[in-house]
């Protein structure tokens, strides 16, 4: 049985904030166009940052191998299903900025979880001084 | 951290876009009754129209997640029919007594500044908001 190593924890927390600071981004974004005519609102597309972060691109043929993290990435798609005004733009402030919230907490849970864990590794370091 | 500052800056556009969406919108309000233009003719309704910049930035031509800003493509003025009032007594009215008045609705101008106000707010706070992400991910190096 594999445990959960020390790096991929990390890699697993590092991933997360990225995917939190890339939500924000596009809602961000979405915000500043909200009067722009005909803008259609774009959101992150998990599906293909899921694909990304799965695919392993680089052959491991031997165990000290060191495997690729994948993808720290994440696209953009434009969002479906959201209803437009009468000049074609689809972004509602609300969502954008409830989009905005959750992923500033995601972040920080990420955050909170990584500095934990930095905090052991410095004690480790210093000999639990 | 790149796409952050990319993500302020599209805010910060939003913010220049939208004050000037105010700063015409006053423009217009205080010119309601102006009959006399720098051209002699009513003063016209201005209008500003926007459009989202070309995401010319590295992430975005890898099709990665990026901010769009927005930017000020023109400011246009309304040509719609000028507004026509009965005074005769007016010094720039016609021979029938007619004075040609700005075609500003004052209503109009007000719920545009309005919507422009709420969407200064929101890209504010969309700023706030990454900053205080910044901030969290500076406070890992504590």
């Amino acid at each position: 049985m594999s445990e959960l190593s020390d790096a991929a924890l990390v890699t697993a927390l590092r991933r997360q904030m990225t995917i939190a600071a890339a939500r924000q981004v596009i809602a961000a974004g979405n915000l500043a166009n909200v009067n722009t005519p005909g803008f259609r609102a774009r959101q992150a597309d998990f599906e293909t940052a899921l694909d990304a972060s799965l695919r392993q691109p680089l052959a491991v043929t031997h165990p000290a191998h060191l495997r690729s993290e994948g993808a720290g990435s994440v696209a953009a798609k434009d969002a479906d299903g959201l209803p437009a005004r009468r000049d074609g733009n689809t972004v509602q402030i609300d969502r954008e900025l409830l989009e905005m919230t959750s992923a500033g907490g995601e972040f920080q849970r990420a955050q909170t979880a990584l500095a934990a864990k930095f905090r052991l590794v410095r004690y480790a370091i210093n000999e639990g001084r | 951290m790149s796409s952050l500052n990319a993500a302020i800056a599209a805010s910060a556009t939003a913010l220049n876009a939208e004050r000037t969406r105010i700063e015409v919108a006053i423009s217009n309000l205080a010119n309601a009754e102006s009959t006399r233009g720098p051209d002699g003719r009513p003063y016209r309704r201005r209008d500003v129209v926007l459009g989202s910049q070309p995401a010319e930035t590295f992430d975005a031509a890898l099709g990665r997640a990026s901010a769009t800003g927005v930017s000020v493509k023109g400011i246009v003025e309304d040509q719609s029919p000028a507004r026509q009032r009965y005074e005769p007594s007016h010094p720039d009215a016609d021979k029938e007594g007619y004075v040609a008045l700005p075609n500003v609705d004052p209503a109009e101008e007000m719920v545009d500044m309005l919507s422009a106000a709420r969407a200064y707010q929101a890209n504010l706070t969309a700023i706030t908001l990454i900053r205080d992400l910044v901030q969290k991910a500076l406070d890992l190096g504590r």
